[in-house]
């Protein structure tokens, strides 16, 4: 292994230390001056004509600045799909439709204008579940689509389809077919921030806007498109990202109370913030759409896969987010964990009057996951092999091609299955049946980027100043992962500096190169690809500045010291060890020269041969800057869904040892081990962290977590009745780094932001399966469910028995 | 939510006088329900009277038995060894309210008075008998906690008058209590069910030393077969429900069904059994009545065991032993 003076070293997070002591901006905090706080009401029903909207007396309030409805802003629509308006002043299709927007100069204030608007509705019929909703005659959610032409169904006019191979012929030749159906609930991604926002024009109609979105140049353009369409066309856009706390993909998309935040900046001409309570965030936010899962999958008399055939329907809700794109993301385990050679994958979004959904963490590939290791354990079972012993049978390698066209190049996955194996004890701990029991499950996921827009780029630029200090506009951004500290030990390792040094800027448009968002698990990988090739020039600019100031700096302090001290004698150098940048290096700060490390003299702090070339009082003095524009070479998907859209993946085993209260119902994890395959790791606590998380949120996913959305209406908007763990739900896990360093990651590093959530859930079904004998196939898998299953087996054994 | 105006009285005096003067005025204590009312707008008083800054709510008196003054926090009552050891069901249900700042605010006195049926006190005070102790116009009474609870956020105080504390009798030598919160993760949780147990038990003719046997025995199924096989009576028993009806219940008939009973693994089923048919739950989004029925049959029978353990274990220095 190569030897690295920062990479993968436990480098203690650099950014951090402000969010302990409380200093860090979050947009709670963040103030601009004259700024005005705005609040939003929202429907009362989850369908209906709205009658009237009555401001008056809301606008009479004293204090309030604004009142505003689908009136008073042009009537344009938002979303990819086009098919909302900012403000619905005709038709409200969803509870958290938003009907009017106050401006007030307090929170209390424009709260209580809220309760003064007068709306009257007359509701309609309204449609929840998504597979009546597809029925034919069902009402439709959308009369016109977002071109005005006539919607014919509640289905969304995008197709995600994959087809591989002869599904058909594969099924009837399989020795072994198993079929399941599986379910997931909606989930509230629970960031630790509450979503907000400040919108602040200049008097020109030029806006700085502090947005919390992973995606600012995304953002931009969403909102330059919207200004083009409400007389705003070439104002100028700044998206500043305040500190965030959590993403989890609800900043992905540019949410509605984004515009009406812009509009209400726009009508009282003075900053607006708009700052969700934690019930808002709950009752407003898009979150993981529910999903339905029919699965099927064979298998040879020896057990080798082959074919997979799935089906899924979403929950759209009322409107279109990127929630709806995730079926790309499910083709992935669909098509391409283990190695099946027949395929067929379809899915459909359903217009439902539900909330709207987004993406969450794995996007899509979480609930696809738990369908296709759920099933790959009960095909295991159906043809008797070990459910550890079929998956290393059918497990990925390097070289081979996915039928989706992923390329493989990197794949330790044999050895996340084997360490999962050795570390929860499977041999002595699997098929028991005595209310304890082990389980496993694998995933794919993308780690080199993701091929979702045309451009998957980002910008990268970095400055040295002459105290040797390094600011890094990156055109990133860091929702609390630690991005900051692993650039600042890519750069660090890469230009010969210290982490210290380094200062790194995320998150605004005006300072940093275009960059496609921080998502996919894309950041350590895209950003340090483009770190390392700025890094390189950046090093060469200063060792050519070197090779040109060093000589003169050496001399001039000879001169000095022969001033102070008439004896001194000057040493006999050899200035050839330094008369080209290839011969001399920098480590530490420290430029020395290649072939005399240890020579004294030769080892000179960047800061001053920076210093020298900037002050040459004679028209030529040099500052060191660099800046690189870095797009990976990889493909969108095509028209039939195939096409390598990353560098490379990342594959992963966690596995978990559960025990079953037959009593009760509960679920204990004794213990879950998550090992992962990282490329290489650049921090290993920083990793590990990642892992941690994500466990929790995929235990929370597997046995707690659920929005409750009865007939369109949250129900559990708060964090007690919504069970996310808590810090006091010490689940024992165990992340283990597996390392193989990819050719074509930083340093070897792969990504690893979303993987640890995706196999946590099916692993802990298969393990009580192993402990019980009962396949749970709808997330969550409460005690209430464990035990009416239980009850049911024992009855059903009642009855065969006697 | 609309602005109050707070006021901090140093006397219960002065509090109940601001209370008849002041138009629009609630009391409020460590505040963890009423701003939460206040937020949502079930609640929009013109004064808000704290009780904080009373001093004489801020007792706990160990002496012939447990008076508590309402004004104690949760922590205060957790931090105490003596509850642990001989009120044990109370520190369970103190250690486990909400979180660590929810508990280091709300007081025993909120909790009570609030009334709610998933209260977490509730059942213990219900299983120890305790009495509540009310200033009013007229002077100060008392009010068995069973009388003083009427249903849902509903209790037997006039307007103005406060609960000064709560009483808790003495106990036996041969007693053990025990309250557990069936949840579904480990902190910021009301329960979906909460049972609270007290036995004590009839060492009459058993030698003095008798417990030293039994603290021998780590497995409980082997501690109740001994207890069984030595003719160990339960002389006394209460058990208490939360979140199974409209306030906190005594489980009455199951309660009979003990008394006077040598303990055995399969009365204890019995009496889980009877509670069961005693509880009333609802079904709502935090639990579902069939399910909620089930755990007051198990967890009925696990307090019980968990008391009787706890019992065996008192002057020990594990006590009380936690599972």
């Amino acid at each position: 292994m190569e030897d690295f003076l920062y990479v993968g070293k436990d480098v203690p997070r650099t950014a951090e230390i402000n969010k302990v002591t409380g200093r860090a901006v979050y947009i709670d905090e963040l103030k601009r001056p004259g700024m005005l706080y705005g609040k939003i009401l929202y429907s009362r029903y989850a369908h209906a004509r709205i009658k009237s909207i009555n401001t008056e007396k809301a606008k009479k309030l004293p204090g309030v600045k604004a009142v505003i409805t689908g009136y008073d802003i042009p009537d344009v629509r938002v979303g990819f799909m086009e098919d909302q308006t900012v403000l619905k002043r005709d038709v409200v299709r969803q509870y958290r439709d938003e009907v009017a927007a106050v401006a007030a100069t307090s929170r209390e204030i424009a709260e209580e204008a809220l309760d003064l608007i007068e709306v009257e509705y007359e509701e309609l019929p309204a449609i929840f579940d998504p597979v009546e909703a597809m029925k034919p005659g069902a009402p439709l959610i959308h009369e016109l689509d977002g071109h005005g032409r006539p919607v014919k169904s509640n289905v969304l006019p995008l197709r995600w389809t994959l087809n591989v191979g002869d599904v058909e012929k594969a099924r009837r030749e399989s020795a072994y077919v198993v079929k399941d159906s599986l379910t997931t609930p909606w989930i509230n991604q629970c960031c630790l921030g509450t979503s907000g926002c400040v919108a602040e024009f200049d008097s020109v109609n030029n806006l700085t806007f502090y947005s919390q979105t992973n995606v600012i140049f995304g953002a931009k353009q969403r909102i330059s498109r919207y200004f083009a369409k409400i007389g705003l066309k070439d104002k100028k856009i700044r998206v500043i990202n305040p500190i965030v706390a959590g993403s989890f993909g609800t900043k992905l998309d540019t949410d509605i109370y984004e515009f009406i935040c812009i509009q209400l900046a726009l009508k009282t001409r003075r900053p607006v913030k708009i700052q969700f309570t934690r019930e808002e965030e709950f009752r407003t936010l898009p979150p993981r759409q529910t999903t339905r899962f029919e699965i099927e999958q064979g298998c040879d008399k020896n057990g080798m896969l082959t074919f997979r055939k799935a089906e899924a329907i979403l929950d759209n809700g009322a409107y279109t987010s990127w929630g709806a794109t995730t079926p790309s993301v499910m083709m992935m385990p669909i098509s391409s964990l283990y190695r099946v050679p027949n395929v067929y994958f379809n899915a459909v979004c359903v217009y439902t009057n539900n909330i709207y959904s987004q993406a969450m963490r794995g996007y899509g590939n979480p609930q696809a996951s738990f369908a296709v290791e759920v099933s790959m354990d009960h095909l295991a079972e159906e043809a008797g092999i070990d459910a550890a012993e079929f998956r290393m049978k059918n497990r990925n390698r390097p070289g081979e091609v996915t039928p989706m066209g992923l390329k493989i190049t990197t794949c330790p996955l044999d050895r996340c299955i084997t360490t999962v194996k050795e570390k929860i004890g499977w041999d002595q701990k699997r098929g028991k049946k005595n209310g304890r029991g082990v389980g496993m499950a694998s995933l794919i996921h993308v780690a080199g980027g993701a091929r979702v827009y045309l451009s998957d780029g980002t910008g990268i630029r970095i400055k040295v100043d002459e105290n040797g200090h390094v600011d890094v506009l990156s055109g990133s951004t860091d929702q609390g992962q630690g991005s900051q500290t692993v650039l600042a030990q890519i750069i660090a390792e890469t230009i010969g500096f210290r982490p210290e040094d380094i200062n790194i800027i995320f998150g605004d448009t005006a300072l940093g190169l275009w960059d496609a968002g921080t998502h996919a698990s894309r950041h350590t990988f895209i950003a340090g690809n483009a770190a390392i090739r700025a890094g390189e020039k950046v090093k060469r600019q200063i060792l050519e500045l070197a090779v040109e100031y060093v000589p003169k700096l050496l001399k001039s302090d000879f001169r000095k010291q022969k001033k102070k001290d008439p004896d001194f004698h000057e040493p006999e150098l050899d200035f050839t060890l330094i008369d080209n940048p290839e011969k001399l290096d920098i480590k530490d700060r420290m430029i020395f020269a290649k072939k005399a490390p240890e020579n004294p003299n030769f080892r000179i702090d960047v800061a001053r041969v920076l210093n020298r070339a900037l002050n040459v009082g004679n028209g030529e003095s040099k500052t060191v800057m660099a800046e690189v524009f870095w797009d990976p070479p990889t493909q969108m998907l095509n028209s039939e869904m195939k096409g390598n859209w990353s560098c490379t993946y990342a594959f992963g085993t966690t596995g978990a040892e559960v025990e079953v209260d037959t009593e009760t119902g509960e679920v204990k994890i004794l213990k879950l081990v998550a090992a992962h395959d990282v490329g290489r790791a650049m921090n290993p606590t920083l990793v590990k962290g990642q892992i941690y998380g994500a466990a929790y949120i995929g235990v929370g996913f597997a046995l707690t977590e659920k929005l409750q959305v009865v007939e369109g209406r949250v129900m559990n908007p708060n964090l007690r009745d919504y069970k996310v763990l808590t810090a006091l739900d010490d689940i024992p896990v165990e992340a283990v780094i597996v390392e193989d360093p990819d050719p074509m990651g930083p340093y070897g590093a792969k990504g690893i932001g979303e993987p640890g959530l995706v196999p946590t859930a099916p692993a802990i079904a298969n393990a009580i399966y192993d402990a019980i004998g009962i396949r749970f196939t709808d997330l969550p898998i409460t005690p209430e469910k464990v035990l009416a299953a239980i009850r049911a087996k024992k009855q059903e054994n009642q009855q065969r028995d006697a | 939510m609309k602005g109050y105006d707070y006021y901090k009285p140093d006397t219960i005096e002065e509090a109940m006088k601001m209370m008849s003067t002041l138009d629009g005025a609630e009391y409020i204590a460590g505040g963890t329900d009423v701003m939460v009312l206040i937020k949502k707008k079930a609640l929009s008083p013109q004064n808000l009277i704290s009780l904080r800054n009373i001093s004489e709510l801020s007792y706990i008196d160990t002496d012939n038995g447990l008076r508590i003054g309402s004004g104690v926090t949760h922590s205060r009552i957790s931090e105490s060894d003596f509850i642990k050891r001989h009120y044990s069901a109370l520190f369970d249900a103190v250690s486990n309210i909400g979180s660590v700042q929810v508990r280091n605010v709300g007081t025993v006195g909120g909790n009570i008075c609030n009334a709610a049926p998933s209260a977490d006190t509730l059942c213990p005070f219900l299983v120890f008998d305790a009495v509540v102790l009310i200033a009013g116009q007229k002077g100060e009474y008392q009010l068995a906690i069973d009388d003083f609870l009427l249903g849902p956020n509903r209790v037997a105080l006039a307007k103005g008058e406060i609960v000064k504390g709560i009483n808790l009798p003495a106990l036996g030598a041969n007693s053990g209590s025990a309250y557990i919160k069936h949840t579904r993760r480990k902190a910021m949780e009301l329960p979906i069910v909460g049972i609270a147990a007290r036995i004590d038990i009839d060492a009459k003719g058993h030698p003095n030393d008798w417990k030293e046997a039994f603290r021998r025995i780590d497995d409980i199924s082997d501690m109740l077969r001994l207890l069984e096989k030595e003719r160990f009576v339960c002389n006394d028993a209460r058990i208490a429900m939360g979140v199974v009806a409209p306030r906190p219940i005594r489980a009455k008939k199951a309660e009979s069904a003990l008394q006077g009973k040598v303990i055995s693994e399969g009365l204890l089923d019995e009496i889980g059994r009877i509670a069961a048919s005693e509880s009333q739950p609802r079904d709502t989004l935090r639990g579902e009545a069939w399910y909620r029925r089930e755990m007051v049959h198990v967890l009925t029978k696990r307090a019980v065991l968990m008391a009787l353990e706890r019992m065996i274990h008192a002057d020990s220095s594990n006590n009380p032993k936690t599972s």
